[in-house]
């Protein structure tokens, strides 16, 4: 293989453990819930009236989630002024950041977030996002169909996909000693104390409802789910498991602390390019999708810009300069042939499995119910008590 | 006349009292600071507060120079302890107060993001039976920490305070040189040096040790990764400066002669070291421990990095509490048990040890 331009090192979780560590660490506790209630009280107005009619559109976004032209290129098919900011690296972080001003009627930097499904759905049932103005957003039939009217916005009212990704097993060859098929290959015991799960609970917790032939796209309650909690408690006491993680499990399946453990496609696509030793698979038991949204929060007046934007990068030949750099699966219709139009690496990618799955693996994608409030705490409480924390 | 009799001894009376003066006008600025930062007061309020606050700095300063050289002795101390009182009250009592309200308020759902103070005590029974492991696991990680701290720094002071020579301050130096990369950086750098193909485990392979080290359940399967070993580890070379520090200051204090006085009157060195140097060096050791101890109970990160879902510590569950289940009260409850448990061991310490003087 040729030399690969320019690929970003980090992908989108990747700052989720140690950025966050290195703000906490920053932070005594006290002075961490002193920080967690206030920071917010600039309106996004400030950003923006440098002059009559001249407006900034705010977009929070996961690190290393975009290209390095789409925003300059809008800017000037648009005139739109951007602000691109990196800073959402957690979704529970980035909740408990703005949580005090929002749910004080305050207004936030950001008018667009980019929280993962569920999290979506708390801010909407919260109050906390605006219908956008799909008039002006006609690229919104491009959503591919699998993605349409998820349970918790039917019609895609307040939110559209920004990127979407599988979650499966990853394993490092030279560790493992054999192909893995399945997700009862992260539960075997030649492989004590060397496997990695997430901390990120829709995906641990899916898999492994998969492996134990339960659909996790169809619960509804905890104890629908209890024996997946209950396989992993077991696997932890036995020290089966070694750590969960954020995306630090990337260093660890690299160098052979982890013999497999759960990942996210896109990162897996970057590590297999440097370590053709790691591989992704989606387990035969199935695996988990999700999709991150773009979601435009209350108190933001940028109605026309969020709506521009979002038509924008749903035009199939923007979302592929993205999908080419990032390794996601994009959520826009066509893509794929403009990935081939674009040649070279990018045709590459257009090829890739862990891009755009097979029909059968397809089939085997499910994403996490949506739970309600009571259910969800009681899913994260005991996940917690899993996790050890 | 009698108008000039009566100010001299208003005068009078006031610089007999300007002691009282000062202490009250401290009592009532940082009472003013707590009010501010724990939202007594609020808006307009808390403005006119702030208005009354600095009027009586003025005032005080106004009263210091026109009273007399005695008004000013008597008040000097009140107004040099003012600004740590001030900035203590503000960023340290009145965060602790909200602590304790939230620590002592209910949610009536998950996302209520203003708990209501109800004298919920309940969480200080869930922080307590729910979280016993981590805070039973902190204080043993943070107490082995600590004697290993004390093992390893302890002779690292002897040796530079008394044989160090002309190379003291750079030894020392070198032992200050680690905080010049940050924390986190450092533990870091302890999972490369711990990892299943890294450098140490591969020497302890080929030195066939690895039986040995796993019957002495310092390392688990063959590695010393996300082991309590590697968080124990962690926890004592981050901390090991703040051991080292305070004894080197105690040894370096110690008069050569009285060794040489213990040596002319037929001591031997080891006796010497034990009536002489140990019993001067305690309250650098006592110092040490203290320093090292209550942050490494209290630590989060070498769990977070070195450790495994079998030895979170209670720092990364507060943190948990706070940041990922927006549990605030019961994080609240949590800090503050931590705190008082801390408490009390320095203090039963503090009386065990019986050195009052820290320096």
């Amino acid at each position: 293989m040729s030399n690969k331009p320019q690929r970003r090192n980090y992908s989108r979780r990747d700052f989720l453990i140690r950025g966050g560590l290195m703000g906490a660490g920053a932070l005594s506790l006290p002075a961490l819930i002193a920080a967690c209630g206030g920071s917010s009280k600039s309106d996004s107005k400030d950003n923006g009236s440098t002059g009559a009619g001249a407006k900034t559109l705010f977009f929070e976004n996961w690190p290393a989630y975009i290209d390095e032209e789409t925003v300059a290129d809008f800017e000037k098919a648009t005139g739109i002024k951007m602000t691109y900011s990196e800073a959402y690296n957690d979704n529970n972080e980035y909740f408990a950041k703005v949580q005090t001003p929002l749910a004080n009627g305050k207004t936030i930097d950001a008018d667009l977030l980019a929280p993962t499904f569920w999290m979506a759905a708390r801010y909407i049932n919260l109050g906390w996002a605006q219908k956008l103005d799909k008039t002006q957003i006609p690229n919104a039939a491009n959503l591919r169909a699998d993605l349409r009217g998820p349970s918790f916005d039917p019609g895609n009212e307040y939110s559209m996909p920004w990127q979407t990704g599988t979650a499966g097993v990853a394993y490092n060859i030279d560790a493992t000693g054999r192909e893995l098929k399945s997700v009862a290959d992260l539960f075997d015991p030649a492989f004590k104390g060397k496997i990695g799960m997430l901390t990120e609970m829709r995906d641990t917790i899916g898999l492994t409802l998969l492996s134990e032939g339960v659909d996790p796209s169809k619960i509804s309650t905890f104890d629908e789910a209890a024996p997946a909690f209950e396989k992993i408690a077991k696997a932890k006491a036995d020290g089966q498991i070694r750590q969960f993680t954020g995306n630090d499990y990337m260093d660890d399946l690299s160098s052979g602390n982890f013999a497999a453990c759960v990942a996210w496609s896109g990162d897996v696509v970057q590590l297999s390019r440097d370590n053709p030793s790691v591989r992704y698979i989606i387990p035969e038991e199935g695996a988990t999708s999700w999709f991150d949204t773009m979601l435009w929060i209350t108190g933001s007046e940028q109605r026309d810009s969020v709506a521009k934007w979002i038509n924008y990068v749903y035009d199939p030949a923007n979302a592929a300069k993205i999908a080419a750099y990032v390794g996601y699966m994009s959520p826009v219709d066509g893509v794929q042939d403009e990935l081939m139009k674009l040649g070279g690496d990018a045709a590459a990618m257009a090829e890739s499995p862990i891009l755009f799955p097979s029909d059968a693996e397809k089939a085997r994608l499910r994403t996490f119910a949506s739970l309600s409030e009571e259910e969800e705490a009681k899913f994260d409480e005991e996940f917690a008590k899993l996790v050890g924390a | 006349m009698s108008l000039v009799i009566d100010q001299r001894t208003r005068a009078a009376r006031f610089a007999e009292r300007a002691d009282y003066v000062g202490l009250i006008s401290m009592l009532i600025l940082g009472f003013g600071m707590v009010a501010i930062g724990a939202g007594w007061l609020k808006g307009a309020a808390a403005s006119a507060l702030v208005i009354v606050l600095f009027a009586v700095v003025v005032g005080l300063i106004v009263a210091a120079v026109m009273g007399g050289s005695d008004v000013r002795r008597k008040m000097a101390p009140y107004g040099l302890l003012k600004p740590g009182v001030l900035w203590l009250s503000l960023f340290f009592l009145a965060p602790l107060w909200s602590l304790f309200v939230m620590s002592l308020s209910a949610k009536t759902s998950r996302f209520d993001f203003f708990p209501d103070f109800s004298w919920h005590w309940e969480n200080y029974r869930v922080a307590l039976t729910d979280f016993r492991p981590q805070f039973i696991r902190s204080f043993t990680y943070a107490g082995t920490a600590t004697l290993l701290t004390l093992v390893i720094g302890f002779p690292l002071a002897y040796v530079i305070a008394f044989r160090g020579g002309r190379y003291k301050n750079i030894l020392i130096g070198l032992v200050i040189v680690p905080f010049f990369t940050s924390y986190l950086i450092r533990t870091l750098a302890w999972q490369n040096l711990l990892a299943d193909s890294g450098p140490i485990v591969s020497i302890i392979d080929s030195l066939h040790l690895s039986g040995l080290l796993e019957s002495l359940n310092i390392m688990n399967q063959g590695r010393l990764m996300n082991t309590p070993a590697a968080v124990i580890g962690g926890l004592t070379y981050n901390f090991l400066p703040f051991m080292v520090l305070p004894i080197y200051v105690s040894l370096e204090k110690i008069d050569a002669r009285l060794l040489d006085a213990a040596t002319d009157l037929y001591s031997t060195s080891g006796r010497a070291f034990r009536k002489i140097v140990f019993p001067l060096a305690l309250p650098g050791v006592f110092a040490g421990t203290l320093l090292t101890f209550i942050p490494a109970a209290g630590d989060f990160i070498n769990a977070a990095l070195l450790g495994s879902p079998n030895t979170t510590m209670i720092g990364n569950s507060i943190q948990d509490q706070f940041i990922k289940q927006n549990n605030w009260p019961v994080a609240g409850a949590m800090s503050l048990v931590l705190m008082a448990i801390i408490s009390c061991a320095v203090l039963v310490y503090t009386r065990f040890l019986g050195t009052e003087d820290l320096i």
